[in-house]
Formats: C-alpha cells, structure tokens, sequence
C-alpha cells in the first residue's frame, strides 16, 4: 500500500461484521445451505436444500417478508443467488444485489450500452465475483460486495443472432456460458471462459461446421442451424463432465430446407469440462417440427436399477423431462436410453419410443400449409422451469403442460436474423399440472393440477423437511407436501410467475424467494415483529478521510 | 476556474483539427461536423451558454440534457426554433450548420469518451494511481483501487466531461454537484456491541443499513443493532483539487477519466 495521508487513515479503521471469504468451488460442491450458491442449488440440478425450518407442520404460517421491485421489469425471469447475506437477482442487462433479510438494495450494476434486451434467468457467484450475461454475449464480472466491474468480456456475435439470456455456470476455475436465439438463426455453442479474465478456453459448436462429423444430418443452414444452449448445465464431479442440453433446429416448423436429423439440436451433450470435447449425446427428438427443445435440465441421480439380467444395483443416471412430452432415464457415462414415460397425458404426435429412444413417427403430425393438431402444444409437455429433485422422497416434481396446439407451414424463405420460424402454432390454453415422478418406475407418485391462463414458466424447489415450493399458474406461491402433493400454504403474488424459487437462511431465518412477475418476494415464518428504536443520529459536515491527518 | 475554461474550450478546438464537415448534415457523431459544430457554437452560443458549455446567462448544457435528454431531431428543432418565452432565439443558420451545431452539442453532452478530451491520459494515469490526488484511495477501476467510492470503470463511457470536471471541482453556487458521481452518505456506525464501522452507506432506513466500508467491504447491518449514528453531511469527495492539482494536472487526469469506458465508443476518434 501506498504511504501517505489516506494510509493512516484507514489505519483508523477496522473491524468486519460480515466474514470476508472467497465463495470456492468446494463450496458450491456442497450444494445449498445457508447460501445458495448456483442456478439450480447444487451442480446435479436438484434445486433441493437441506434448511428444515419450514415444515408441512408450520408452512401454513409463512408470511411475506419482503419485496423488492425490480425496476422497469416484465415478467422476471431471474433465479436468485444468495451469498453470506447478499441475494442476487437479474433482468435485462443488470444485476441487483439486495439484502436477503430485508431486500434493500445495495447496488445495481446497468449496462445501458447493450445492443439488445431481453431476458436474463439469472447470475453466477465465484471467488469475489459474481457474473451475468448481457443479452449482447458479455460476461460481466462484477466484486460481489460493492458491485465494482471487474471485466467485461464479448464472447458471442449479437449481430450473427446469437444472444445471452442464461445464468452463467461456474465450475472449478471457468464460467460456463450457453447461447440463446435459436428461433430467428443462430449457430449455438457452449463456451468456457476463465474466471478471473473472461478469455475463451474453449468453445462446442452445437452444430456441426460442414464436413464435421454430423453435419451429414443436415441438407442446409449450418451455419443458422439454431441448437440454442439457453439454459445452464449440470456437473458431474466425479467424471469431470458437463451436461447440457440444446434447443431447436431452424427454421422451427419447416423441415424441409434441413432435411436429416439436424445434430445437435433437441439432445443431451456430454462434455469433458476441462476441453469441451463431446463424450456422448442423446437427441430426444431428430429433425423436430414443433419448437420442442430439449431445455428442460439434466437432473444428475443415482438410483436402484434393474439390469437385463434382473440384478439390481445402484445406477448414475441422467433423468430429462422432455418438451416433447416423455420423460426420460438415460445411463450417466454412455447416454445409453434405460427407460423412456410419458411425461403427459396428451400426446399424439409418436406412438412411443423404440428400445434406443427414438420416437415412433405418427403420421400427419409435421406441420402443414393447412395445419395440423398436435399434441403436446409449442410450449411443450415441459419447458426450462425448473424441477426439484428430493432425496427423502426420491420423488422429481415437474410442472407440466396439457395443451395441444395447431402447427402450420408458411411458404416465406427462411431469411435468417428475420425472425421467420418457417410456420407458426396456436397456443389455445390447457392445463397446468405440477407432477411428482418416482424416477425408479417413471410413474407419477401425486398431481396436483392448476386453475389459470397455461401461461405459467414457475419451477419448484423442495427441501429436506418434505416441503414442496412453487408457484401456480394463477399467480400464487405455494407450499405442498412434497410427499403427498397435498396443500400446505399459498400466497397471491399478483402478477404472472416465470421464475423458479429457492430457499436461503440468514441469522438463523429460513426464507423462500421467488422473482414473481416484476418484483422479487422473500417469504418465512411468521414472527412478531420488535420495535426499532431510532439510534442517536448525529449530522455534520465531519472530517474527510484525508483531512484526519494532523 | 481558469483551468476548466481552458480544458473545456479545448476539445473543440482539437475536434476542429479534424476539418470542416462539408454537406455533413445529420451526422451527429461526425468529428469533422463536431469539429465544424465547434466553431459555430463559439460564436453563437457561447455567450450565453458559456466557453465549455457549463452555463452562464443560459442554462448548462450537461446538466438540462442529463435531466431532460433530447433527441436527434429534437436538439435540432430547440436550436432551430429557439425557446418560446425565455432569451433563446432561434438561429438563421442553415440546415447544414443547424446540424453541425447539434453534433457538437451531442459531444459535448454525450459520454466523454465519445469525444476527443484535451490532456495526456498516460499522465493523467499516473496522477489518478499517485497519492497528490489519491483518487485510487477511494476509487476502484476495473478491479485496481479501492472499492470503498463508487466505481470508475465506466465514467467516462457514462458522464459528460463536464460532470466528470465537476466532481472534481464543484461549482461555487451549487456544491450538491459534488455528488454527480453518485456518491451516498459517508457514515460512522457505532454498534450496541461496541464495534465502530466507518464507510459509505450504500442504502439506509430507519430499520437496516449497508455500508461499504473504507476496505472495500460490505457490512449489512440491521439498526436495532445500531448504538449511534453519525452522518456526514457532505460528499467524502475531496474538494480541493482545484488547488491541489495545477491546470495541466487536472486536464491530464480528466483525459484518463474520459477514457475509462466498458464499452468502446460508439464512433471511432
């Protein structure tokens, strides 16, 4: 440190309330706790904490605790992290950092010089930083206390239709990052970018360049393919592997100009972290017509499986709930398909999965100049909400759609950047069914269906006390049993959800957050409230730092 | 005030080296229409709106755009149309000149570093990291400094050089500007448990409190907690650089401020 007047005078000052540490990748490897750490609580995509203070019990007294409102905000999307007492959440460009007890802000970190808004689901904590992505492919780091930029790093070609609207995943020394614009053009990817620069370490295109292997799946459009990556993966630490699922191929409805199976759209990749290098991948549905990506996470178990010999032994499995209306189980170190259900009662469009998982093709299910009614709809049997996976129950809890939607053809050339998606679909409304799925059998263990417009983007979160967190598609928080689906507690939030909750606890206080519609809510148990008494406050014009010194 | 005179004037003047913008009509981040912009303001506008834009007679032109922004077309339609009911006339000048003249008003009021600033940035570099003007004991650029004030990364891709000159030398007749770097309250928190935490509060109610303390650290603090308070009345930003620093000084460190973006300007210098 320099000498001079300001040396001494921070000299004068000492003291911490809060423990200053780095947030280690250790850390994150233990999952949630107090803190929440990563988009989906722990790197296998549980969103699963072990706080037990909220009980079936008790949750009927939850209260709100707070809100904070996002300014200029519509339809959040943003998954909060929390850190040592300090919530995160994201929109459009910006970061909040907010008080988790009492959601005041303490800073706000804006880029108004991005070309493009558009959603953001939410932010990354690592070392001192935290990270989010600007809709125009910017890594922004930023210090996780004070909100001070520390890089801000272009990784992605905004005006080659990618755009940015992930959490960032932060795994061991990088920052995982997906793309998103799938619908309109694009050639998606996932990147690894270093923790401490923002420079590149490697980056997997999701569609092959021609020539490579799999671009033989493809007659045209490559380099416009789409395979978006617009959701954050999952890790397995014990492999050193990323999963990460992929997005539509383009144009979405009209699969004549890109005739094949179009890899690596709506599939599973397996990736070694440290290179990127493909270990494996599934697709769940080969040359897709109807917008059904497969973005819904990989949920990383280990459950008892029956071999084909009939010895049951413990298994690393990858669970999918899919777009396309089937729930999947697929083995963890080859991606071999184990066992494909139907996620959804409506579903017309194949007549199951053959023993590979691949689909059996109904007839007259492609979309036409004149359409055709194909069920699940465009918004798919699921979508990117995300589902909790509990240990206690055993039990995977999903939302899920009952909609089934006109799917059309239009004869426009696909004109990349423009938007044109070849087609359209009717979104006409359905039902919205929150579904616990026992991953052993496939089978749904309780439903519990909702009243509103199927408009809803909410996931859950459970916890070690058997309590069931999410919200409605009529606006409301809720609490279920996460054994038996039965209600526990709801809460009128007001506005459209499109986010996912989680859980937190400060000073000994579990919470429950949730970005609904345009503002953040912290709910807990009800308490009664102590007076604050005013403390002395004293005004003057005081002495500057500098000035302290004699 | 002499040096802001000087600084300010300056960078008209080294955008007309740049040349005149013939038929550059409608070019707003044109340097040669700014350039050429320059000289029309100098002996238009200036009398009223002073050398460097900071007001005189009429309005500052930073600050009226800041809280009312126009505009393309609009900043063209005042400087055109004059303002109704106030000293504003409206000018004779052509199209072309009309538009030159926005493009000089838009740089002088647009992002610093979207203009050329007068001075030499890598001395001015020197003097932000050095300890005459120890901007760094508070300040923090992409990481380097102290994170206790506001960051600085982005100031100059952020604020007009005239905002940026006034943080460091408020006006006389209005100190408050001291606080356009979004400065909040300097505190001195003395907890019931004896503990002293002194910083800037980054937001405050009668319930709970966030200081950033003078290391750079963040204390989340709930005022039931709270023993005393002490509030300081003013901006932690010094005020005497206008003294501490010389003319040449101050010009350097405001061309290394100009400069600090997180984005690359918009058009090229």
């Amino acid at each position: 440190m320099r000498s001079g007047p300001m040396k001494t005078c921070l000299s004068l000052f000492l003291f911490g309330v809060i423990a200053v540490a780095q947030v280690r990748y250790e850390d994150i490897l233990k999952g949630p706790g107090e803190d929440w750490t990563t988009y989906a609580g722990n790197y296998q995509g549980w969103r699963y904490s072990p706080l037990k203070q909220i009980t079936v019990q008790n949750a009927g007294s939850m209260v709100p605790k707070w809100a904070y409102h996002v300014p200029d905000a519509n339809g959040l999307r943003t998954s909060p992290i929390v850190y040592k007492g300090v919530m995160y959440v994201t929109d459009s460009n910006s970061l909040y950092a907010l008080d988790a007890r009492t959601g005041r802000s303490i800073w706000t970190y804006h880029d108004s010089k991005a070309k493009k808004k558009g959603v953001n689901r939410g932010a990354a904590i690592l070392g001192d930083s935290v990270y989010f992505t600007t809709t125009d492919n910017y890594l922004v780091s930023l210090d996780r206390q004070t909100g001070d930029l520390l890089f801000s790093k272009k990784f992605g070609e905004v005006d080659k239709g990618t755009t940015s609207t992930s959490a960032p995943f932060a795994v061991k020394d990088k920052i995982l990052v997906g793309s998103a614009g799938g619908d309109s053009g694009m050639r998606g990817f996932i990147v690894a970018l270093s923790a401490k620069t923002g420079d590149e370490l490697w980056r997997t295109w999701t569609v092959p360049a021609k020539g490579e292997p799999g671009s033989e799946t493809w007659s045209d459009l490559h380099e416009w393919g789409g395979a978006g990556t617009w959701l954050s993966g999952t890790f397995d630490p014990d492999t050193n592997t990323l999963f990460w699922t992929t997005g539509n191929p383009w144009p979405d409805f009209a699969g004549a100009p890109r005739l094949g199976n179009d890899l690596y759209t709506c599939s599973l990749l397996a990736l070694d972290l440290d290179t990127g290098k493909l270990k494996w991948y599934f697709q769940f549905t080969p040359h897709d017509t109807h917008d059904w990506d497969a973005q819904s996470w990989p949920v990383l178990v280990e459950i008892p499986w029956k071999d084909t010999h009939g010895v049951t032994a413990m298994r690393k499995v990858v669970l999918h709930a899919n777009r396309n209306g089937f729930f999947y189980v697929l083995d963890r170190a080859t991606g071999e398909f184990l066992r494909g259900t139907q996620l959804i009662d409506k579903q017309t469009w194949a007549k199951g999965l053959d023993d590979t998982g691949h689909p059996v093709l109904l007839p007259g299910k492609d979309p036409t100049p004149e359409g055709n009614w194909v069920c699940p709809s465009i918004k798919g049997g699921t979508n990117w909400m995300g589902q909790s996976y509990n240990p206690g129950t055993g039990l995977l809890y999903v939302l899920t759609l009952e909609e089934c939607g006109m799917f059309t053809t239009s004869t426009q050339k696909p004109v990349p950047m423009k938007n044109f998606a070849g087609g359209g679909a009717t979104e006409p409304g359905g039902q919205v069914v929150l579904r616990a799925i026992d991953p052993k059998t496939g089978k749904r263990a309780w439903e519990y269906p909702m009243t509103g417009s199927a408009k809803m983007w909410t996931g859950t979160v459970s916890t070690a006390a058997g309590v069931l967190f999410s919200g409605d598609d009529d606006g409301h928080m809720l609490a279920l049993d996460a054994k038996t689906g039965r209600h526990l507690w709801h809460f009128n939030a007001g506005d459209l959800m499109t986010a996912s909750p989680i859980t937190y606890e400060v000073d000994g206080k579990q919470y429950v957050a949730i970005a609904a519609g345009t503002n953040v809510f912290a709910f807990g148990l009800f308490e009664p409230m102590q007076s604050t008494p005013l403390p002395k406050i004293t005004r003057g014009a005081g002495s500057r730092p500098a000035e302290r010194e004699p | 005030m002499r040096f802001v005179v000087t600084g300010l004037i300056f960078p008209a003047l080294l955008a007309a080296q740049h040349g005149q913008a013939e038929g550059a009509a409608k070019a707003p981040h044109d340097p040669a229409a700014v350039a050429a912009g320059a000289k029309l303001y100098a002996t238009s506008c200036s009398g009223c709106h002073g050398p460097d834009g900071s007001g005189a007679r009429g309005p500052n032109l930073f600050h009226r755009l800041e809280s009312h922004s126009l505009k393309d077309d609009e900043l063209f339609g005042t400087i055109r149309n004059g303002v109704a009911g106030t000293d504003m006339p409206p000018t004779k000048l052509s199209d072309d000149d009309t538009w030159k003249l926005t493009a000089f008003i838009r740089a002088l009021t647009g992002p610093a570093n979207e203009s050329p600033a007068p001075g030499n940035p890598a001395a001015g570099e020197k003097i932000f990291w050095g300890t005459k003007a120890a901007c760094s004991d508070c300040h923090a650029i992409l990481g380097r400094g102290s994170r206790m004030g506001p960051d600085l990364s982005d100031i100059g891709g952020s604020r007009p050089l005239g905002l940026i000159r006034e943080a460091l030398v408020p006006p006389k007749d209005d100190p408050s500007r001291n606080y356009a770097l979004g400065g909040k309250e300097g505190v001195t928190v003395t907890m019931k448990n004896g503990t002293v935490i002194k910083g800037i509060a980054r937001n405050r109610s009668n319930y709970s409190l966030q200081v950033v303390d003078t290391k750079g650290e963040l204390h989340l603090i709930q005022m039931t907690d709270v023993k005393e308070l002490a509030i300081l009345d003013r901006s932690l930003m010094p005020d005497d650089y206008a003294t501490r620093l010389s003319t040449e000084e101050m010009r350097d460190l405001l061309a290394f401020l100009a400069r600090q973006s997180v984005r690359a300007p918009e058009v090229a210098q």
